[in-house]
């Protein structure tokens, strides 16, 4: 099964009148083993759906089961615990706790889940996305690529269902894009890891498995990540020009 | 982990609670050692008697220090006799004392030096050289004056100066005359000492004293002869207490809100952290324990500061409380760690406290808002925060009208409550108000051409939180120091109308450098002269203040005045003692005698004293009686009255100096209150402006890459600071002024007289300045360091 199932998830902001429908009955799956990247013009949604998918954010209607379980019977508290069991979270910035060190930071998931992560576990961790050297260090002593692989340990630390990173390379030079997506993709490969990524930029899209297409809420389009940077940039500019 | 870390690394936004706790931990530990430290002990003069035998207590009353009534001359002849023939005791010798001072030393109003030599066998020192006084022109003295045998020497008594030759010096205080001399000096006996044989025990011969003296006495021994100090010590120490007591308070109240506030807008900041935290697994509950985790920190080491501090600086407080007349001379602070420990666990109970409310509002903080910029404040007035704010500044409207209706007593109670609510409720308001007002007041910025005018004003509105974290210290502390300045200020003048009004007289002639005015100057200056002395009336023996004056009070006083075995006394103390006009009031005299006097007339109760009687009347009962003042009626101006301690002064000057030594401790216990209230909320405008500009680091970036060049950086950061801090002050202004008008309003109904409301414009105008110059600083500095990185980089 699938370790995440959206179904007819919809969500609108506001009442009445300025009422806006960020998400419209979306129905998606994401396979287990897969990196996905969600695009879209500004404003299509690609962001709403992945804060109601990785249950930072109530949906207005429909379903979001992760790893079988559905978010919408939770409250707040079993949610959060789903939240760090289960799943991982990565975003363009403002990633870490500015008074953690990236070891403590990494190790953070599992002290709030009560246990006390081994030094081997962490260490681990901080060496699969290249920073064992690192881990001494603030959040303000490490660049912003150094950082984004530094959430990305932290994300894997509990072992996820499901890896979700949003704009993981907006706030990243090309180089420390590259290094970012090829630890993801890395991921995908290696561990089997389930990997959502919404993304702007098509040569952070071609890196992934499947490319979804987003404009006003709902699914417009889909194309594999293999067929290269430009093709996803052709099929964007062709949904901005039609929205 | 979290909670520690962050502590470390969010040092300046956490400055101001630190602080607060540390100041406010100290100022409790201070003030609870030095109020829970014993008295100045048993008197140097009777330490050398092992068991004391004190008269019966008069009356007991709140606030009221006077010595007990002494025995009668017959009863305490015959104690003296009794306990002298008990077995173990050497001498039964009476403490009998009269007022002596030679020229140019110092001595406190009431205070009597002069004593027989009998009495010199009390005291914990002796004879330090010379011999014993043998005639009646001989004197011994304290060997610290610098007086050798033989030499001949002034010294001031009730009489007038009289010369003396020095027989022998003691060292200790005091004057010792022959018990000849001393008889016509001294009034009665209050305290018996008794002098034991070698090997005697002292319990022994205290229970046995006892049984001699029953109710008429009581027996004291070992600590308890402390009981003996000084009752003018013990009033001193009272109004200590009472100061102390009001400082703990205060700095409690000023704690708690510097560190909710400052707390609150930590919180504030750091909406995307919590978010984070919250996205990554931390439930409501885990962020609520990380905040009060932080104030545990804070709090801990805060408390601990201020405990070691307050400990620390105890004993040097203790010397300046002596100095401002706050403690007696010879008070020492006694160190209990119990009160340290309180005093700190009582720190980290209110930094706990004051940390609630900013760790509930972290706990609702949601996951999504770590994905926000969240520069716009949204919603920043909760139901609850409107509730409380409304209700508070209501109290505090409430208390403001009632100041205008109280009388004196509950009228600084009220007028503080008023200060304390509107500051709260207002502070719980100001995230609402902070919009129209600032909005409205700086309209005329956005017209303006140039950007600095525009960016302030926008700053300002969008921030509704920084502004507001900022305006309300200002606020607390303006509203405080106008309003306990100004309070004052307002009771002063009052007073002061009060006396002048009441007496008709050319000049006054006051002591100078002497507790009061000898016969030598009444008989020179021939005016109406007030002698002052205590009479113990009734049956309970309640001390009141009594004057004795000469028929031309009439004149000066337009009142009526006692003839012989007359006395007049004030409507309160009548009404007390249910004496009316021509009845009997029985009064018993400095000497022990009682006499019973007709009641000639009842005066209201705005005159200085409570009884008056006939000035000969009072010099035959206190012979060491001195006058507090002499008013001149004639128009010859007084003749020489040097070496006589004395000096003319205007009646306008004497009224306004009568309670100078009151008022001046009233004034000093203002500027101390207003330094504490001042000292602290400008660390938490620091702290706050400080924590702000930190926050701003990116907009400042910003505002650079878009052309403005660091100097109009700098400036629109500076104006934006003094806008705030003007409007702080001005809202300051606002809670203080309703409180100073309903009191101005009460004092001229109960006074009759017109009251002009004094507000202290320079205390304020420089508590302003000095919120201004370091909310500035603490802008521009830090804002000028992260520019200068910024080229670097």
């Amino acid at each position: 099964m699938p370790p995440v199932r959206l179904r007819s998830l919809t969500k609108r902001y506001g009442t009445g009148d300025r009422a806006v429908t960020a998400l419209d009955d979306v129905t998606l799956d994401f396979p287990a083993g897969t990196m996905t990247a969600v695009m879209g013009p500004s404003g299509s949604g690609k962001s709403t759906l992945l804060h109601c998918a990785a249950g930072i954010d109530r949906p207005s209607a429909g379903e979001v089961l992760i790893g079988g379980t559905e978010l919408g019977g939770l409250d707040e508290n079993a949610l959060t615990v789903l939240r760090r069991d289960r799943i991982g979270l990565v975003f363009q910035a403002f990633n870490l706790v500015s008074a953690l060190t990236a070891a403590q930071n990494v190790e953070l998931p599992l002290r709030l889940a009560g246990s006390r992560p081994s030094a081997d576990e962490v260490h681990a961790a901080l060496a699969a996305v290249g920073l064992a050297d690192r881990h001494g260090h603030r959040p303000s002593e490490l660049s912003g690529g150094q950082q984004q692989r530094v959430a990305i340990a932290r994300a894997m630390i509990a072992r996820p269902a499901v890896l979700f990173a949003d704009e993981p390379t907006g706030a990243l030079d090309s180089t420390a894009s590259r290094v970012v997506l090829r630890l993801l993709r890395d991921l995908v490969d290696g561990r089997g890891q389930t990997v959502v990524m919404v993304t702007h930029d098509p040569a952070a899209a071609a890196y992934a498995d499947r490319v979804l297409l987003l404009a006003d809420g709902r699914l417009a389009d889909e194309l594999a990540g293999a067929e290269g940077a430009e093709a996803i940039a052709a099929r964007t500019a062709a949904l901005e020009v039609r929205s | 982990m979290i909670s520690l870390a962050t502590a470390r690394e969010r040092w300046t936004s956490f400055l101001g609670s630190f602080v607060a706790v540390a100041v406010g931990v100290a100022v409790v530990t201070m003030s609870a050692l030095v109020l829970l430290s014993d008295g100045t002990g048993v008197p140097q003069r009777l330490a050398g008697a092992p068991v004391l035998v004190r008269s019966p207590a008069g009356a007991p009353a709140a606030g009221v220090f006077t010595e007990n009534p002494p025995w009668a001359p017959e009863r305490a002849g015959e104690l003296r006799r009794e306990l002298g023939r008990l077995p173990g005791v050497a001498a039964a010798v009476a403490d009998r004392s009269f007022y002596a001072q030679t020229p140019g030393s110092g001595q406190r109003a009431g205070e009597r030096q002069g004593r027989p030599w009998s009495a010199a066998a009390l005291a914990a020192y002796g004879l330090s050289g010379g011999r014993p006084p043998a005639a009646d022109g001989e004197i011994v003295v304290d060997d610290s004056l610098g007086h050798r045998p033989g030499e001949s020497l002034t010294v001031l008594t009730a009489r007038g100066p009289q010369r003396f030759t020095v027989s022998g010096t003691v060292d200790g205080p005091g004057y010792y005359v022959t018990d000849r001399r001393a008889a016509e000096l001294a009034g009665g006996v209050r305290t018996i000492g008794l002098v034991l044989e070698p090997g005697t025990d002292p319990a022994r011969v205290a229970a046995a004293a006892r049984n001699a003296v029953g109710a008429d006495g009581t027996v004291l021994t070992g600590a308890s002869r402390d009981a003996l100090a000084p009752q003018q010590d013990e009033m001193i120490r009272w109004i200590g207490g009472q100061v102390l007591t009001a400082m703990a308070l205060l700095s409690a109240f000023v704690t708690v809100f510097n560190v909710s506030s400052t707390f609150a807008f930590a919180v504030a900041q750091r909406r995307r952290e919590f978010g984070l935290l919250r996205t990554i697994g931390a439930t409501p509950r885990q962020v609520r324990r990380l905040v009060y985790g932080e104030a545990l920190v804070v709090g801990v080491a805060g408390a601990g500061a201020g405990a070691v501090a307050g400990v620390v600086m105890a004993p040097a407080m203790t010397g300046s409380l002596i100095d401002a007349g706050f403690e007696p001379a010879g008070f020492e602070v006694s160190i209990r760690w119990w009160v340290p420990a309180a005093a700190w666990a009582l720190g980290v109970a209110v930094a706990l406290a004051g940390a609630g409310a900013a760790a509930r509002r972290a706990s609702r903080v949601k996951p999504l808002e770590a994905m926000r910029e969240a520069a716009v404040d949204s919603r920043p007035m909760t139901r609850r925060r409107w509730v409380t704010g409304l209700a508070a500044a209501g109290l505090g409207a409430a208390c403001s009208a009632g100041t205008a209706f109280a009388g004196a007593d509950a009228m600084v109670l009220l007028v503080l409550g008023a200060a304390m609510s509107l500051t709260a409720g207002l502070t719980l308001l100001l995230p609402a108000l902070t919009r129209p007002v600032v909005g409205a007041l700086t309209r005329p910025l956005a017209r303006r051409p140039g950007a600095t005018a525009l960016l302030v004003r926008e700053n300002m509105l969008t921030s509704v939180r920084r502004t507001s974290a900022t305006i309300a210290p200002v606020l607390a502390t303006v509203a405080f120091a106008v309003l306990i300045t100004s309070a004052v200020q307002t009771t002063q003048s009052a007073d002061t109308t009060r006396q002048a009004a009441a007496v008709r007289a050319e000049a006054a002639v006051v002591p100078r450098g002497t507790p009061g005015l000898s016969d030598a100057v009444v008989d020179r200056v021939g005016g109406t002269a007030l002698l002052s002395t205590t009479v113990y009336g009734g049956e309970g023996g309640a001390a009141l203040s009594a004057a004795g004056v000469t028929p031309g009070f009439e004149q000066t006083y337009r009142a009526r005045a006692p003839r012989s075995h007359d006395v007049v006394v004030t409507a309160a103390v009548a009404a007390a003692h249910g004496w009316r006009e021509g009845r009997t009031a029985t009064l018993t005299f400095e000497d022990g005698r009682t006499r019973h006097l007709r009641v000639r007339a009842v005066l209201d109760d705005s005159m200085p004293y409570q009884v008056f009687l006939p000035r000969e009347l009072v010099r035959a009962h206190d012979p060491s009686a001195l006058a507090d003042v002499v008013y001149r009626t004639t128009a010859t101006p007084a003749p020489s009255l040097s070496g006589l301690g004395a000096e003319e002064v205007p009646v306008a000057v004497h009224a306004a100096s009568d309670d100078a030594e009151e008022d001046r401790l009233v004034w000093l216990f203002t500027l101390i209150l207003v330094t504490i209230t001042a000292g602290y909320t400008m660390i938490a405008v620091a702290s706050t402006v400080l924590s702000a500009t930190a926050g701003r680091v990116r907009d400042l970036r910003v505002l650079r890459l878009s052309g403005a060049a660091p100097r109009q950086v700098l400036l629109t950061l500076a104006a934006e600071t003094c806008c705030v801090v003007a409007l702080g002050a001005a809202l300051g202004l606002a809670v203080a002024a309703p409180a100073l008008f309903g009191m101005a309003q009460g004092l001229r109904r109960e006074l009759g007289l017109p009251v002009e409301l004094s507000v202290a414009w320079p205390w304020v105008a420089g508590v302003v300045a000095g919120c201004l110059l370091l909310a500035t600083a603490a802008t521009v500095l830090p804002a000028r360091a992260a520019l200068r990185r910024m080229r670097g980089a």
